[in-house]
C-alpha cells in the first residue's frame, strides 16, 4: 500500500504533465482544469502518505550494477518535504489559473510545473543516490525552463542559463560525492552510506561531505553560489513561489539534513556549514535592504532565510532547520503569491512605482502583511517559533559571535520586511497605477497559505515525533509542542531576540520610512555585484569565451595546416610510446 | 654492409614517405596534392612488398600491394574528379583560396 | 550461399546498392522522373528492412553459440559482441536515415547515386566491424571512406560542400596511408595479418618492439583521422556541416564510431607492449571534450555546432574505453558502448531534426542555405515535432535526465570513480564540468525554438512530410525510453564490453 502511494505521488504529477501537454494549447480551459486536478490529487495523496511513514523502503526495484536498486523511502523527512512540494505545488497551480490566464504556451508552462512537482517528490523520496541525482537534475531542468519561460526577454534567457549552469556545477558536487561513496561502499543506497559512514576512509568521507556541501550551497543559492536566485526572478511569479522559494531551493537543506549524521564527525564540516549559512543570511539580508524590485527583495530574503536553515544544521539543529523550512515554505510562498497578485494587477515589479496599493487591493494587503509578520518573526505566526528555535539552538551550539550575527540578521529581516510592506501598500501614491482586485483562484490559494501561516507551528509535536521515530540514525531529540513552547517563551534569549526584531521595526519606522527609496550609498556597489561574486561569474564566462575564441584560430580551414595536425600528432604519439617503452 | 638490396628498398620507403608528407605540408595546388598522395601510396606499396619479403610471406605482401593499387586508384580518381569540380566552382585550385570554412 | 547469417547482413545492402542505382537510371520513357525517384526510395528502404532478418538471426546465433567465423573466398569475417552491436547501430540509423531521406532528397539531381552510395556505405561499415584480418579491415575501411567522400560532396553545385569533400578526402587518404604503413610493419614483424594470431606472433622475443610501437602509433593516428581525435579532427566540422542532413547523421552517429572500432581492433593486436593504450585514449578523450565544447560555444551555424559537439562526445567514449583499458574496469567499456548507441540516437536525431527544419524552411522554398542559429527562433510554432525532437536530442546530449545521454555518461562516471585513482577521478570531474559547459550552447538553442516571435524563415516555412516525421518520433521515443530504462540496452552493451576486454586480453 505504501508502495502504491509513493508511486502515485511521483507518477500522478507526471501523468498530469503529459495530459496537459496532450491537451494542446488550443484548449486552455481544459489545460487549467487538468493541471489543477492532477496537482490537487497529488497534494491529497502526499498528505495520505503521512500515515505510511516508515524507515524501510516502500519500493525496491533492482536495476543492475551501474545503477543499484531503485528504492523509495517514505521516512519522516521525505514525507514532510513531499507534502510541502505537493501542497504548495497545488496552490501555485491554482493561483496560476488566474495569473497565467490568457497566456500563450500554457501547455509548456503546466508541463514543466507538474514535471517539477513529480521530480521534487522523487528527489526527497529516493533512497538511491543515483536517483536523488537524477531527480535533482530534472528539477534543475524544469527550473531552467520556467525561468526562461518568457524567452523573448533576453533577461529571462540570461537568468535561466545562469541558474542552470550554477546549479549544474553544484550537481557535479553531488555526482562526485555519490560516486566516491559508491566506489568505497559498492552501494548507492542512502541508508548504507549513513550506516557505514564511520567505516569509510576519513579522506573519502571528507571528500563526500564537502562535495555535498558544494551541491547543497549551489542548489539552495547559498554563499558563494548565491548569485543565481535574484536573477531567477524573471520566472512567472507562481513559479518563483513554488520552485525558488518553497521547494527546489530547499533541496540543498534537505541534502545536508539527510546526511548530517554521516558527516557531523568530519573535521571542519559543521563549521563550514555554519559559516556558509551565516554569510549567506547576512549578505542577502543586507541586499534586501536596498532592493527596489519587489521579487528581487523577496529572493534576497529567501537566500537569507535559507541561510538560517543551513546555519541551524551547522549548529546541530537538524530538526529546527526542517521546522523552519516548513514555516518558510508556507509564508514565503504566501509572500510571493501575494506579490504575484500585485504584479499581475499593476504590471510592474518596481517598488519605486508602487505605493498606497493597499486601498485598492485590501485582501492581498492583508495576507501579505500576515506573511511579512511571519518573515519578520512576530509571534504567534509560524516564522516566529521556528526562527526562535534556530536562534536558541545557535546560542547553545555555535560560537557566541555567530549567534550575535544571526541575531543582527533577525533585526535586518524585520527592517527590510517592513520596508517592503510600506513601499508596496502604504505611503503615498507615487504613480497612478490602476490595480484590480485579485481573482477567485488567487484568493483561494492566498487564503489557504495565510491560514497555514497561523497554524503550521501547531504541528511541531507531531512532526518531531514522526521524524524522531522514522530517522533513528539522526538521533533527534523528542519534544512535545508544549515543552518547546514553554522552553522558547521562558528563555531570556527569546525576549532578547524579540527586542532586536522590535528594534529593527522601530528603526525602520523612525529612520527608514522617509528614506526607504533613497539609494544605499556605499552599499549599492556591493549589492549590485552580489558582493563581488557577480563579477566573478562574469569573469569566468568572459575567460571561457576568450579561450574559445583563441582556440578557434586553430581551425584554420587550410589543408596544409590540417595535415600539420596529423603529422605532429603522429610525432607526439610516437615519442610518448617510445618513451614509455 | 649498409647497402643491401633490402636496405635500399627501406630507404626508398622512408624517402618516399618523407617526400610525400613534406609535399602534403607545402603543396598548395589541389592536383599536386592528389599527386603527392600518390607518392605516399607508392611508399606504402613498396613497404608492403618489402614486409612480405622480410616475413617470408612473399605472396601475402604482393597481393596486399596489388589490392592497395586498385583501391587507391579509385581514391585518386575521386580526388581528381572533385578537383575538377572545385576548379569549376571556385575558378582556382589554390588551397588557401578554396578555404572558406574555418573557425 | 546462406543469407540468414551475418554475411547476409553485409551482402543485402551491398548487392542492392547497384540495383538501386540501375533502377534509378532506367532509361525507358514510360517511367516518369517522379516515378523513378519513388522507385529508388522504396527499393532502398525495402533493402534495408530486409537486412533486419539476417541481423536478428545473427543475434540469435551469437547468444546461443558465441563468436562465429565466416570465410567468403579470401575474406575472413569474425562476428563477435562488438560486431553485432555496431552492426545494429548502423542498421538502425541507416534505416531511419533512408526513410528520412525519402522526402529530404526528393528531386535532387543524382538521387539514385545518393541511395546507392548510402546503401554501399552501410554494407561496408557492417563488413568492417566483422573483419577478421588486418588488411581486410583496411579494405573495408577504405571502401567505406570512398563512399563517404562522395556523399559529403553530394551537392556538387555548392562550393562549400566541394571544399569539405576535398579536405575530407585528402586527410582521410593521408590517414589511410599511415594505417597501411602500420600494416606493413606488423606484417614484417608478425608474418601474419589474421588479427587473432598477431598478438601471439608478436609476443616472442625476436620482434622489434620499437617498430611495433611505431605501428601502434600509425594505427592510432591513421584511424584517428576518421575518429576525429583532436588535432586530427579538422575535416570533421566542414564535412558534417556541408553534407546532406541524413549523411551528417550517418557520419556523426556511425562513421566516426566505426572508425573507432577499426582503431581498437588494430590496436588490440598489439596489446601487451609497455604503455597502456588506455592512457593515450584518455588523453585524446580529454582533449576532444575540451576542444569540442569550446569551439561549439562560438558557432553560428547549427550543423557546425553539432559537429563540434560530436568531437566532445567522441571524447566521452574514449574516456570510457580508456578507463576500461588502463584500470581493467569492464563497466567503463560497457558505458562507452552504451554512449556509442546513445550518441548515435541523439546526434542522429539532432541532425535529422535540423534537417527537418531545413527541409521546411529552405529546401521546400528552393534554397540550399545553411541553417543559422537565429533561424531557429520560434521554430516550435510551426514545427512543434521537429522542435521537440531537437530539444530532446540537445538536452540528452547535454546529459540531462530523464534522457538517454544521462545514463550512459553516468555509467562512464561510475567506472571512472571505481578506479579510485586520483588522476582518473580528476579527469571525471573535468568531464562533468565540461558537460555543464556544454549546456551553455545546447540550452540556448532549445530556448530559442520556443520563443513567441518567430523568425521570418520560420514564418515562411512549409510543412513536413510523414517520412520525415516518423524517424524523429522513433528516435525521440528511444531517447526518452532509454533515459528511464537504461537496462534495456544491457544485453547488447555487456556483450560488446566483454568482447572489448577479451580483445585486449584483460
Amino acid at each position: 500500500m505504501a508502495g502504491i502511494i509513493v508511486a502515485l505521488v511521483i507518477v500522478l504529477p507526471w501523468a498530469g504533465a503529459l495530459a496537459v501537454w496532450l491537451a494542446r494549447n488550443k484548449h486552455a480551459r481544459l489545460q487549467h482544469a487538468l493541471a489543477v486536478l492532477f496537482s490537487v490529487l497529488t497534494a491529497i495523496v502526499s498528505l495520505v502518505l503521512f500515515l505510511f511513514a516508515d524507515t524501510e523502503p516502500a519500493i525496491r526495484i533492482p536495476l543492475g550494477k551501474a545503477f543499484g536498486d531503485l528504492t523509495f523511502v517514505p521516512d519522516g523527512l521525505a514525507v514532510l518535504l513531499t507534502a510541502i512540494a505537493a501542497v504548495i505545488g497545488s496552490l501555485a497551480v491554482i493561483f496560476s489559473v488566474d495569473y497565467m490566464h490568457g497566456d500563450a504556451q500554457l501547455g509548456r508552462y503546466y508541463f514543466l510545473v507538474l514535471f517539477f512537482i513529480g521530480a521534487m517528490t522523487g528527489l526527497v523520496l529516493s533512497g538511491n543516490l543515483l536517483f536523488t541525482f537524477f531527480f535533482w537534475e530534472i528539477t534543475a531542468l524544469c527550473s531552467y525552463g520556467l525561468i526562461s519561460f518568457y524567452n523573448d526577454d533576453p533577461k529571462a534567457v540570461a537568468g535561466g542559463i545562469k541558474a542552470l549552469i550554477i546549479t549544474q556545477v553544484g550537481g557535479v558536487g553531488l555526482l562526485a560525492g555519490t560516486l566516491i561513496a559508491f566506489a568505497n561502499l559498492g552501494s548507492f543506497q542512502i541508508a548504507d552510506l549513513l550506516a557505514k559512514a564511520s567505516a569509510l576512509p576519513a579522506m573519502a568521507l571528507a571528500w563526500i561531505a564537502f562535495s555535498f556541501l558544494v551541491a547543497a550551497a549551489a542548489k539552495s543559492a547559498q554563499f558563494p553560489f548565491h548569485t543565481w536566485l535574484p536573477d531567477a526572478m524573471e520566472a512567472p511569479t507562481p513559479v518563483s513561489a513554488l520552485i525558488h522559494a518553497a521547494t527546489m531551493v530547499n533541496a540543498g537543506i534537505y541534502l545536508l539534513a539527510r546526511f548530517y549524521p554521516a558527516f557531523e564527525a568530519v573535521p571542519g564540516w559543521r563549521m563550514s556549514v555554519l559559516l556558509v549559512g551565516l554569510v549567506s543570511a547576512l549578505i542577502a539580508a543586507v541586499s534586501a535592504l536596498i532592493a527596489t524590485d519587489l521579487k528581487r527583495a523577496l529572493a534576497y530574503s529567501t537566500v537569507s532565510q535559507l541561510g538560517y536553515m543551513v546555519y541551524a544544521i551547522g549548529a546541530e539543529g537538524v530538526f529546527a532547520s526542517q521546522f523552519h523550512l516548513l514555516s518558510h515554505a508556507v509564508f514565503k510562498a504566501l509572500l510571493f503569491l501575494a506579490a504575484g497578485a500585485v504584479i499581475h494587477s499593476v504590471g510592474t515589479r518596481d517598488m519605486r512605482r508602487m505605493g498606497a496599493l493597499g486601498r485598492q487591493m485590501p485582501f492581498v494587503r492583508n495576507v501579505f502583511i500576515v506573511g511579512a509578520l511571519a518573515l519578520a518573526g512576530i509571534p504567534i505566526l509560524n516564522g516566529f517559533w521556528s526562527k526562535e528555535l534556530i536562534l536558541e539552538i545557535g546560542l547553545e551550539h555555535s560560537p557566541l559571535w555567530a549567534y550575535a550575527l544571526m541575531l543582527t540578521g533577525a533585526g535586518l529581516t524585520a527592517f527590510y520586511t517592513l520596508r517592503m510592506v510600506w513601499l508596496v501598500f502604504f505611503g503615498e501614491e507615487r504613480e497612478p497605477l490602476h490595480a484590480h482586485a485579485a481573482g477567485l483562484a488567487m484568493k483561494v490559494s492566498l487564503g489557504i497559505l495565510a491560514a497555514g501561516t497561523f497554524i503550521t507551528w501547531l504541528f511541531f509535536g507531531g512532526l518531531n515525533g514522526l521524524l524522531a521515530s522514522t530517522l533513528p540514525i539522526h538521533e533527534l531529540e523528542r519534544e512535545t509542542l508544549l515543552e518547546v513552547l514553554t522552553a522558547i517563551l521562558s528563555a531570556p534569549a527569546t525576549w532578547f531576540a524579540l527586542l532586536i526584531v522590535a528594534l529593527g521595526c522601530g528603526l525602520f519606522w523612525l529612520l527608514g520610512r522617509k528614506s526607504a527609496l533613497a539609494q544605499g550609498g556605499w552599499l549599492d556597489p556591493f549589492v549590485e555585484t552580489s558582493f563581488g561574486f557577480e563579477s566573478l561569474n562574469r569573469w569566468i564566462v568572459q575567460v571561457t569565451y576568450q579561450v574559445a575564441e583563441r582556440f578557434s584560430v586553430t581551425q584554420t580551414g587550410e589543408l596544409n595546416w590540417n595535415i600539420l595536425g596529423i603529422v605532429s600528432a603522429l610525432l607526439v604519439v610516437l615519442v610518448v610510446l617510445w618513451l614509455g617503452a | 654492409m649498409i647497402f643491401t638490396p633490402l636496405n635500399i628498398i627501406l630507404f626508398g620507403v622512408v624517402g618516399l614517405l618523407g617526400v610525400g608528407l613534406y609535399g602534403l605540408l607545402i603543396t598548395r595546388n589541389l592536383i599536386k596534392v592528389v599527386m603527392v598522395l600518390q607518392i605516399l601510396i607508392k611508399a606504402v606499396i613498396l613497404a608492403l612488398v618489402l614486409a612480405g619479403k622480410l616475413s617470408g610471406h612473399l605472396g601475402l605482401g604482393q597481393s596486399t600491394a596489388a589490392t592497395v593499387i586498385v583501391a587507391d586508384t579509385i581514391v585518386a580518381v575521386v580526388g581528381l574528379a572533385l578537383a575538377v569540380q572545385v576548379r569549376r566552382r571556385f575558378g582556382t585550385l589554390d588551397v588557401p583560396r578554396i578555404s572558406t570554412l574555418r573557425g | 550461399m546462406e543469407l540468414l547469417n551475418f554475411t547476409g547482413l553485409i551482402i543485402i545492402p551491398l548487392v542492392s546498392s547497384p540495383v538501386v542505382y540501375l533502377a534509378g537510371r532506367l532509361g525507358t520513357r514510360e517511367i516518369t522522373l517522379r516515378g523513378r525517384s519513388y522507385l529508388v526510395r522504396v527499393a532502398a528502404f525495402l533493402a534495408l528492412l530486409a537486412a533486419w532478418v539476417p541481423f536478428a538471426a545473427s543475434v540469435r546465433t551469437l547468444f546461443l553459440d558465441g563468436t562465429q567465423e565466416f570465410n567468403v573466398s579470401t575474406i575472413w569475417l569474425r562476428v563477435d559482441g562488438i560486431s553485432l552491436f555496431m552492426a545494429g547501430c548502423v542498421l538502425l540509423l541507416g534505416t531511419l536515415v533512408i526513410l528520412f531521406s525519402g522526402s529530404y532528397m526528393a528531386g535532387e539531381v543524382g538521387e539514385e547515386k545518393y541511395y546507392a552510395m548510402l546503401l554501399a556505405m552501410i554494407g561496408l561499415m557492417i563488413g568492417l566491424v566483422a573483419a577478421g584480418d588486418l588488411f581486410n579491415l583496411w579494405v573495408w575501411f577504405e571502401a567505406m571512406a570512398i563512399s563517404s567522400y562522395l556523399l559529403v560532396a553530394f551537392y556538387r553545385e555548392q562550393s562549400a560542400s566541394l571544399e569539405a569533400g576535398m579536405k575530407y578526402l585528402v586527410q582521410s587518404a593521408a590517414g589511410s596511408v599511415l594505417v597501411l604503413m602500420g600494416i606493413a610493419i606488423v606484417l614484417a614483424q608478425a608474418g601474419t595479418l589474421d588479427m587473432a594470431q598477431i598478438t601471439e606472433a608478436v609476443s616472442g622475443s625476436a620482434v622489434n618492439r620499437l617498430a611495433l610501437l611505431g605501428a601502434g602509433a600509425l594505427f592510432m593516428i591513421g584511424f584517428g583521422v576518421k575518429v576525429a581525435l583532436v588535432p586530427l579532427h579538422t575535416w570533421l566540422p566542414d564535412a558534417h556541416s556541408q553534407a546532406p542532413s541524413g549523411i551528417s547523421a550517418m557520419l556523426s552517429g556511425a562513421v566516426i564510431e566505426i572508425g573507432l572500432i577499426a582503431m581498437l581492433r588494430a590496436l588490440a593486436t598489439l596489446t601487451g607492449f609497455a604503455l597502456s593504450w588506455g592512457i593515450l585514449l584518455m588523453g585524446f578523450g580529454a582533449l576532444n571534450i575540451l576542444y569540442g565544447n569550446l569551439l561549439a560555444l562560438r558557432q553560428t551555424f547549427v550543423k557546425r555546432l553539432l559537429a563540434y559537439s560530436s568531437l566532445s562526445h567522441v571524447g566521452y567514449i574514449l574516456l570510457g574505453l580508456g578507463i576500461a583499458l588502463s584500470a581493467g574496469i569492464e563497466l567503463g567499456a560497457q558505458g562507452a558502448f552504451f554512449h556509442v548507441f546513445n550518441h548515435m540516437l541523439m546526434k542522429g536525431l539532432a541532425f535529422l531534426a535540423v534537417g527537418a527544419l531545413m527541409y521546411g524552411m529552405f529546401l521546400q522554398n528552393g534554397s540550399h542555405r545553411a541553417l543559422k542559429i537565429e533561424h531557429l527562433a520560434g521554430a516550435a510554432q510551426k514545427y512543434p515535432l521537429a522542435a521537440l525532437a531537437f530539444s530532446l536530442a540537445l538536452l540528452g546530449l547535454g546529459g540531462l535526465p530523464p534522457l538517454a545521454g544521462f545514463m550512459s555518461k553516468w555509467q562512464i562516471f561510475v567506472a571512472g570513480f571505481q578506479t579510485q585513482n586520483a588522476w582518473i577521478i580528476v579527469l571525471m570531474i573535468f568531464m562533468a564540468l565540461n558537460s555543464v559547459l556544454s549546456l551553455g550552447y545546447y540550452a540556448p538553442l532549445v530556448n530559442l525554438m520556443y520563443r513567441r516571435e518567430a523568425s521570418p524563415k520560420v514564418a515562411a516555412g512549409k510543412p513536413l512530410t510523414w517520412t520525415i516525421a516518423l524517424p524523429l518520433i522513433v528516435m525521440s521515443l528511444g531517447v526518452i525510453v532509454l533515459g528511464f530504462f537504461p537496462g534495456l540496452m544491457d544485453w547488447f552493451t555487456v556483450a560488446a564490453g566483454r568482447q572489448f576486454m577479451q580483445m585486449f586480453g584483460k
